[in-house]
């Protein structure tokens, strides 16, 4: 009989209940905001710390390379070769398969 | 015909039916396209009406061994019969399940997404054929058979990935694809000569009876190993799959995505019900699955085409199933398997039948994102949400998912593996808690750029009303597992754990 089940762990209904209830006071919270805000013709237009960006802001978008770029950098040394190591080649990865084989037969032979 | 007749025969009606109306649909193409689409229709349709036949009478009668061809084997003829035996029991469920949600979503969805192609009959036939080789090797009960099986979801699977071959990239990932699924297609069929060769028997329950661990028995389970953890897409043999996903036809790469996880039920059930070393297996599968959730998110975050991305993504997910599988196996006939093997199993199992679901999600919300801009690059995407809002929905409810962030369904069944998994290793719970993170980090990442940010008019042409429907089945699916993980684990991966960890009884009456 097993010791730990799932129920007595995790319930969804409990935390989507708690999330609509927190989504509630949310809303009232809302309510009780500044009920004379008046939409003005600049409402809703892009910005950066407060200011209207330059040029096109279609262009503003930050791109996918630059997301987690500082990341990437700081681990270059692992990031490196990994990608070095995805050549595209079919023979690579024949010898992947074979390098797996050879050692997944020692461990075994090894173990049992 | 009865309707015991109808139950006792599912699991044939599950392979005869997509076998059959392949060469129909192959035909069909001689006379009328609206033929072809309905013939495809109609077998997806009763398949998976058999596959909710198998699976109901499964999960509330029990199981049963299907022999073709002839009268029940006795015990004194036992050694010498050679049938073909399926295996309706709870482990062929929740594969046929994972399989056919996935399979009806695709099709639907390959209907809006593939109507501008020529030689459509012949897609349904390639789709249809990978239907019934993949349920086929989760069904079959002995090796042989495995083998033709493999064989047809390989060759189908190969063409299907090649289908648009007007495009370069295809032919090439479908030659990679069928020289790496040929060369395991040998290694399977020379490990199987070994073992009929040391035991004279190729069914699963004789088979287990003669394995005892001998020099022979031990090179089998290496060679079947490697290379079903290759069609699972495990690291280090997973190259292919990044290639392959990225270049089929969009709305069946979470089909071939299937196949890879089909494998990967076959390889839990072999290792299971046949090679009773059990852990020996079970370190492999825990290091071959840390492996290949540590490189398969770092690739994946180096990626800036949105369907490698995801394929990498999905190559990290193999990784916790066979993480968590490994501690159960590692575990089985120990104190340790009923304090936390098992809850391994579960999460680990309840993990295949989610990824199987929130991968599609991915995948073909992915493939929308590419049809309406005709752009793949994360660098070139943004702004999409603004005219893409259902397939916004569709992509942020599998993102959340893969990420395992809660209540979704991904949730549950990685809640269960860090659990049992710290319990076996805190090291490797850690690893996959971070793994985890680093999985949000990369789908916020793709969520921002492709969706996010002042619509750039990158919309092309809308997103056809059942290619929303098959992302919306999947949503369905999704939504019903978030809801309920209480009963899918219940009524859905604890019969397939007993399954697996009971003695596979074969043919034996």
């Amino acid at each position: 009989m097993i010791d730990i089940v799932l129920k007595d762990m995790w319930s969804p209904i409990i935390f989507i209940s708690i999330v609509l209830l927190n989504l509630l006071i949310v809303y009232w919270l809302y309510k009780m905001g500044n009920s004379d805000y008046k939409k003005t013709k600049h409402s809703g237009e892009p910005f950066i710390s407060g200011n209207r960006p330059p040029g096109d802001v279609r262009r503003v978008h930050v791109a996918g390379d630059n997301l987690f770029w500082g990341f990437r950098d700081a681990l270059k040394q692992y990031f490196d070769p990994l990608i070095k190591g995805h050549t595209g080649s079919i023979n690579d990865y024949m010898y992947w398969i074979v390098i797996t084989l050879a050692v997944v037969l020692v461990y075994i032979y090894m173990v049992v | 015909m009865t309707w015991d007749t109808l139950v006792t025969n599912s699991p044939t009606f599950i392979l005869g039916i997509p076998l059959l109306f392949a060469f129909l649909t192959a035909l069909s193409g001689r006379f009328s396209k609206k033929i072809g689409d309905t013939l495809f229709f109609i077998a997806l349709i009763a398949t998976a009406f058999f596959v909710s036949l198998m699976s109901y009478e499964v999960l509330t009668g029990e199981s049963w061994f299907y022999v073709f061809g002839a009268e029940q084997p006795s015990p004194e003829n036992i050694r010498s019969f050679f049938r073909i035996t399926f295996a309706a029991d709870g482990f062929a469920v929740l594969a046929t399940i994972t399989i056919m949600i996935t399979a009806v979503a695709a099709g639907i969805y390959s209907y809006g997404f593939m109507k501008f192609e020529t030689g459509l009959n012949k897609f349904y036939t390639l789709f249809l054929l990978t239907l019934a080789g993949v349920n086929g090797m989760v069904l079959t009960g002995d090796l042989f058979n495995l083998f033709v099986w493999f064989e047809v979801t390989s060759v189908a699977s190969c063409a299907l990935v090649a289908f648009k071959n007007y495009r370069g990239e295809s032919v090439e990932a479908a030659l990679k694809y069928m020289i790496l699924s040929t060369v395991g297609g040998l290694v399977i069929l020379f490990s199987i000569g070994l073992l009929y060769g040391q035991h004279g028997v190729l069914n699963y329950a004789l088979l287990r009876e003669g394995i005892t661990g001998s020099f022979i028995d031990k090179l089998a389970l290496g060679l079947v190993m490697v290379i079903l953890a290759m069609k699972a897409s495990s690291v280090p043999m997973h190259m292919w799959a990044p290639d392959a996903y990225g270049e089929a036809p969009g709305s069946v790469t979470p089909f071939i995505a299937i196949t890879s996880l089909g494998s990967l039920f076959v390889l839990f059930r072999l290792l299971f019900s046949v090679f009773s070393l059990t852990v020996v297996s079970g370190s492999i599968l825990i290091i071959l699955g840390t492996l290949s959730m540590i490189i398969g998110v770092s690739m994946a975050l180096v990626q800036s085409d949105l369907k490698r991305l995801i394929a990498y993504l999905s190559v990290s997910q193999v990784g916790y199933m066979m993480m968590a599988v490994g501690v159960g196996l590692a575990t089985l006939n120990t104190g340790d398997y009923d304090s936390f093997g098992e809850l391994a199993m579960q999460g680990g199992l309840f993990h295949m039948i989610n990824d199987g679901v929130y991968k599609a999600l991915l995948f073909l919300s992915a493939v929308a994102v590419v049809h309406v801009t005709d752009i793949r690059s994360l660098n070139d995407l943004g702004g999409l949400a603004h005219k893409m809002p259902y397939v916004t929905f569709f992509f942020l409810l599998g993102a959340l998912s893969i990420a395992g962030i809660p209540p979704l369904s991904g949730f549950s069944s990685k809640l269960l593996i860090y659990k049992s998994v710290y319990l076996y290793s805190p090291i490797l719970a850690i690893v996959a808690l971070v793994v985890s993170i680093i999985t949000l980090a990369i789908i916020g990442k793709a969520f921002f750029n492709a969706f996010l940010g002042p619509d750039q008019g990158l919309v092309k042409r809308r997103v056809s009303k059942t290619m929303l429907l098959g992302m919306g089945i999947l949503t369905v699916a999704l939504v019903l597992f978030t809801l309920f993980p209480n009963i899918v684990v219940t009524e859905v991966v604890t019969p397939a754990i007993d399954a697996l960890t009971e003695t596979f009884e074969g043919v034996i009456p």
